[in-house]
C-alpha cells in the first residue's frame, strides 16, 4: 500500500545483505526443514514395503474417520453458529448486543485443553467423537465470528440496498449480496479452524478421541522415535498442507471490486420484533455452554481442590518456568523475524521470500512433529543440546514465528532505508544506524510482536512434553499430566492460572483488535 | 525523547540477546551439585517423585526425574545409547526392561541388591530387579453385574454376550504382558481371536485410572486393571462401589506383574546409581514405594501392610519376567488385529 509512495526505494537495488543479516535467516531456513527432512529420512529407512503396510490398515482408515467428521463437524458448526451470530450483533437490533459481542467471545480466554477438561470433568458421556465437536465448536466459534462481524460492519451497505430497490427480498439480498461478500473472511476463518482440528492434541486427548494427531503421541509413548509416528506424520502433513494449498487458492480469488467511494454510513438495522427473544434466548445458551459451564467448572474443582491445600511451591514453580521459556521464546522469535523482515523489505530475492514463508508452513503442522524431529536431530548431531531449554526455545520460534512476522514486516514497510542512509553518512556504523533510527520506528511492533508469541507460548503443550529439560514443568504440562490421571482438583490451580496469564491477555487483545468501533 | 526511545530500544535489544543466551546456558539448573541422578521413571509419576524425596533426604543425593511411559523411555534410551542422561529406569513393568537387558544397554546390579529380592523376579543376567508384584484383576461394579455372573476364565471377555460391557486398555504395559502371558498359556491363534473378539465387544480406554473410574461410576460393568488402581481410588474417595474379583485356577486373568529397575550402562555416576537401587531394594525403599502404590513389596520377608489380599492366596499362572520376555509379541498382535 505504501510501497507506491516510495518510488526511490527501486533505484536503491544495493548491495548484498550483510553476513549477519544472513546467518539468522539461513539458520531459520535450515531449522525449518527440519520436520520435513525428520518425515522423509524416517520414512526412507523403512522402505516402500514397510511403509505401505503400516498405512493400509484398518487402524489408519480409523482414524482419517475420526480426523475427517470432527474437522468437518467443528468447521460447519462454527460456521452456522459464527455467521448467525455475527448476523444478530451487526444487523439487528437485539437489545445488549455489544455486551453480548463481549461476552461472546469469552472462549478465547479459557485453552481448548482446560476447557475440554471442564467438559469431561462435567460427565463422562461428553467424550467421544460427539463431545468433541461440541467442545472444540464452543472454543473455536470466535474465529468465524470476529472476522465475518469485522466484515459485516465495514461493507457499504448501498450494494444490499440497490438489491432490495430491484426487487430483491431479505433473503435473496443475504444469499446474492451479503454471503458472497463475507465468503472470504468466512472460509479464511473455516480454513484456520479445519487446520486447528488437524493438529490439535491436549483437548483430543482429554476427550479421548483419537485422531491423527493423538494417535502419533500414542506411537511415541509406546516407542520413543519410530517408523510408524513418522509415517503417520506423514499422512498429517499432507492433510495440512492440502488445507494450506486450499487456503493459497481461496485467498487469491473473491476480490470484490467496487466503483467509487461511498459514503461511510451503518447498514439499516433489522427489527427483531417478537424474534428478539429467541435472539437473547440463542446468546444466553452460547454464553452458557460456552464460557459459563467452562469458567463456572474450573471455580468448582478451585474450590473443591483448594480444601486440600494448593501445592505452592510446585505451582510457583511452574508458573516461572512458563513464564521464563515463553520470555525466551518470544525473544528468540523477534531475534529472528526481524532479520527475515528486513531481507524482505530491503533485498528481496528468493531466499527472503522462501525465509518468510516457510514459517507460515510450519505454523500448520503439529507441535508434536516439530518437537519430534528436533529430539532426532539433537540427539544424533548436537547431543549438547539435547534436553535443554534452548531446544524448547528453538521449537517455540518454529512455531510462533508467523505471529511475529506480520506485525514487525508491516513496521519495517514503513521504517525508509533512507533514514538509516542519512545516518550512515553522519558516520554511524549499520549496527548503530539500524538500533538508533529503525528500531526505534519498528519499536511498538515488536512489542505487539512480543506479546503475541509470548502469550500463545505460554499455552504451549505437546512440544513441551517432548522437549522440557528433566524436572521442568509447565502450567500446560501439569494441567496435562494431572488430567490424564483424572485428577481435576489437583489440575484446577494450573488451569486457572494458565487461563489468567495466557486466556484473558488474548481475548483483551483480540476483541480490542476485531470490536473497536 | 527520540533519543532516550533508542537507547531503551538498544538496550532492550542487548537485554533480549543476554536472556536468551543466560536460559540457554542455565539450563542444566543442577550443574553446580556434585552429583545429581537421573531417574527416567516410567511407573506413576508419584512414585518416582516420593522415591526421589525419600533417597535425597537420606543421601543428600539429588534426583532429578523425567516422567514418561515405560516403552517410551526404553526405546529413548536405546536411541540415546552412550549419550542417555539417564543413570536409572525405573519401569511399571518388566518387559521394557528385559528387552533393555538383553541388548547390553543395563549394568549389573550390586550381588548385595540382588540377593535381597526372590530369584524368579531378578534378571538371570543379573541386569535388572523385580521392585513391587501386583496381580491383573478384573474389577466390576455391582449395581451392574453380579460377581457370580462374571466368567471363569478372562478368555471367555471376547465373547458376543459382553459387548459393551467390558472395558480395556490397549496401550497398557500390563495389557500388552497378559496378551504375552495368553500366547504362552494358549498359544498364538487364542491370543489373536482374544484381542479380535475384545476389539470387536469391548471398550477401550486411554488409561486404567480412566477406565477403573468408567466402572465405578457405572459407565461400564467390568475392566481389565491391575489391583492397585482399585486401591489408589480407594484412597482418593473413601468407599467403592465397584469391587475387585480374583481369577483363580491359574487362569491368564490373575497374572502376576513386576514394576522393574536397572542402571543404565552409560551412566556417569555408576556408584550413586547402583546405591539408588539399592534403596530400592532395602526395606526402607520398598515401604516408601509401597505406602505410595498399593502393590506387594518384592524384598524377602516383607509383605504388604495394605490390606491387600495375601501374596500366598493368589492363585496366579505360572509365568514369570523371564517368560514374559519383552512382551514385542504382544505389540505386533495388537497392531495385526487394529488395536494400535
Amino acid at each position: 500500500m505504501l510501497a507506491t509512495a516510495h518510488p526511490v526505494r527501486h533505484t536503491l537495488k544495493r548491495k548484498r545483505p550483510s553476513i549477519w543479516l544472513l546467518l539468522p535467516v539461513l539458520l531459520l531456513v535450515g531449522l525449518s526443514l527440519l520436520p520435513l527432512l525428520y518425515v522423509a529420512t524416517k520414512a526412507w529407512q523403512a522402505g516402500w514395503a514397510q511403509a505401505l503396510s503400516l498405512l493400509w490398515r484398518p487402524y489408519v482408515f480409523g482414524l482419517m474417520r475420526n480426523t475427517l467428521l470432527l474437522m468437518v463437524g467443528v468447521t460447519v458448526t462454527c460456521a452456522v453458529v459464527g455467521l448467525s451470530l455475527a448476523w444478530l450483533l451487526e444487523r439487528s437490533n437485539l437489545p445488549g448486543r455489544r455486551l453480548w459481542g463481549v461476552i461472546l467471545c469469552l472462549p478465547f480466554a479459557v485453552p481448548a485443553f482446560v476447557s475440554s477438561f471442564t467438559w469431561v470433568s462435567l460427565s463422562a458421556s461428553f467424550e467421544g467423537l460427539g463431545g468433541a465437536i461440541l467442545v472444540m465448536s464452543l472454543s473455536k466459534y470466535p474465529l468465524i465470528f470476529l472476522p465475518v462481524a469485522a466484515t459485516l460492519r465495514n461493507l457499504d451497505p448501498a450494494l444490499e440496498e440497490s438489491a432490495r430497490t430491484l426487487g430483491q427480498n431479505r433473503w435473496g439480498v443475504f444469499f446474492k449480496i451479503t454471503l458472497p461478500l463475507l465468503w472470504p473472511s468466512l472460509l479464511a476463518g473455516s480454513l484456520l479452524i479445519a487446520l486447528h482440528m488437524l493438529v490439535e492434541f491436549g483437548a483430543l486427548s482429554i476427550i479421548g478421541l483419537q485422531t491423527f494427531t493423538t494417535a502419533i503421541y500414542q506411537q511415541f509413548e509406546l516407542e520413543f522415535s519410530n517408523a510408524n509416528a513418522a509415517m503417520l506424520s506423514a499422512v498429517l502433513l499432507v492433510m495440512c498442507l492440502s488445507l494450506l494449498w486450499l487456503e493459497l487458492k481461496v485467498r487469491g480469488k473473491g476480490r470484490h471490486i467496487r466503483i467509487g467511494q461511498g459514503a461511510a454510513r451503518r447498514a439499516e438495522q433489522v427489527r427483531l420484533g417478537k424474534w428478539s427473544l429467541v435472539g437473547q434466548v440463542y446468546c444466553l445458551l452460547l454464553a452458557v455452554i460456552g464460557s459459563g459451564i467452562p469458567l463456572g467448572m474450573l471455580a468448582y474443582w478451585l474450590i473443591k481442590g483448594s480444601s486440600a491445600a494448593f501445592p505452592m511451591a510446585a505451582i510457583g514453580e511452574a508458573l516461572f518456568s512458563s513464564l521464563a521459556l515463553s520470555l525466551g521464546g518470544a525473544a528468540l522469535c523477534l531475534v529472528l523475524a526481524v532479520p527475515v523482515g528486513l531481507l524482505v523489505v530491503r533485498y528481496k530475492g528468493q531466499l527472503a521470500i522462501w525465509a518468510e514463508r516457510l514459517p507460515y508452513l510450519l505454523h500448520a503442522l503439529p507441535g508434536l512433529v516439530i518437537a519430534l524431529a528436533l529430539v532426532y536431530f539433537s540427539l544424533h548431531y548436537v547431543p549438547v543440546l539435547y534436553q535443554t531449554s534452548a531446544l524448547l526455545l528453538v521449537a517455540y520460534a518454529l512455531l510462533f514465528l508467523p505471529l511475529a512476522q506480520a506485525p514487525i514486516r508491516t513496521a519495517l514497510n514503513k521504517a525508509a532505508p533512507q533514514l538509516e542512509e542519512a545516518a550512515r553518512t553522519l558516520g554511524a556504523s549499520s549496527f548503530s544506524a539500524f538500533c538508533r533510527v529503525t528500531l526505534p520506528i519498528i519499536f511498538p511492533a515488536l512489542g505487539a510482536a512480543f506479546a503475541l508469541v509470548f502469550l500463545d507460548a505460554m499455552k504451549e503443550l505437546t512440544a513441551t512434553l517432548l522437549l522440557s529439560p528433566t524436572g521442568l514443568n509447565t502450567l500446560a504440562t501439569q494441567v496435562w499430566a494431572h488430567t490424564s490421571n483424572v485428577e481435576f482438583a489437583a489440575a484446577a490451580p494450573y488451569a486457572a492460572l494458565l487461563t489468567v496469564v495466557s486466556g484473558l491477555p488474548v481475548y483483551l487483545l483480540t476483541t480490542r483488535m476485531y470490536l473497536s468501533r | 525523547m527520540m533519543l532516550r526511545n533508542t537507547r531503551l530500544a538498544t538496550s532492550l535489544l542487548r537485554g533480549l540477546t543476554l536472556s536468551i543466551l543466560g536460559l540457554a546456558l542455565t539450563s542444566p539448573a543442577y550443574a553446580a551439585d556434585p552429583v545429581t541422578l537421573t531417574l527416567y521413571n516410567g511407573q506413576h509419576k508419584e512414585v518416582g517423585d516420593n522415591l526421589a524425596a525419600a533417597f535425597e533426604a537420606k543421601t543428600g543425593i539429588h534426583v532429578n526425574v523425567r516422567k514418561g511411559s515405560s516403552n517410551q523411555l526404553a526405546s529413548q534410551i536405546m536411541e540415546e545409547g552412550d549419550r542417555s542422561p539417564a543413570d536409572v529406569f525405573y519401569a511399571e513393568e518388566s518387559p521394557p526392561l528385559n528387552n533393555l537387558g538383553e541388548q547390553g544397554f543395563l549394568a549389573k546390579a550390586d550381588d548385595s541388591t540382588l540377593q535381597a529380592l526372590p530369584k524368579e523376579y531378578v534378571a538371570a543376567n543379573g541386569t535388572w530387579i523385580g521392585v513391587t508384584a501386583r496381580t491383573r484383576v478384573v474389577a466390576f461394579n455391582p449395581k451392574l453385574i453380579k460377581e457370580e455372573d462374571l466368567p471363569k476364565s478372562v478368555l471367555d471377555f471376547a465373547n458376543p454376550e459382553w459387548q459393551g460391557k467390558v472395558g480395556f486398555v490397549p496401550t497398557s504395559g500390563a495389557f500388552q504382558e497378559q496378551a504375552v502371558a495368553i500366547i504362552k498359556l494358549h498359544g498364538r491363534d487364542a491370543a489373536e481371536e482374544w484381542l479380535t473378539g475384545l476389539r470387536a465387544f469391548g471398550k477401550t480406554y486411554t488409561n486404567n485410572m480412566v477406565a477403573l473410574k468408567a466402572v465405578e461410576n457405572g459407565e461400564v460393568a467390568t475392566v481389565l486393571v491391575n489391583n492397585y488402581y482399585w486401591f489408589a481410588l480407594e484412597k482418593e474417595k473413601g468407599k467403592l462401589d465397584s469391587k475387585l474379583h480374583y481369577f483363580t485356577d491359574g487362569d491368564a486373568g490373575g497374572l502376576i506383574t513386576v514394576s522393574s529397575a536397572g542402571v543404565i550402562k552409560a551412566s556417569k555416576h555408576p556408584k550413586e546409581a547402583q546405591q539408588l537401587l539399592a534403596y530400592m531394594a532395602s526395606e526402607e525403599g520398598q515401604r516408601v514405594i509401597t505406602n505410595t502404590t498399593a502393590e506387594y513389596p518384592m524384598r524377602k520377608g516383607m509383605v504388604s501392610d495394605r490390606g491387600l489380599k495375601p501374596f500366598e492366596e493368589l492363585q496366579a499362572p505360572k509365568i514369570t519376567p523371564a517368560d514374559l520376555g519383552n512382551a514385542e509379541e504382544a505389540l505386533d498382535l495388537e497392531r495385526e488385529t487394529g488395536l494400535l
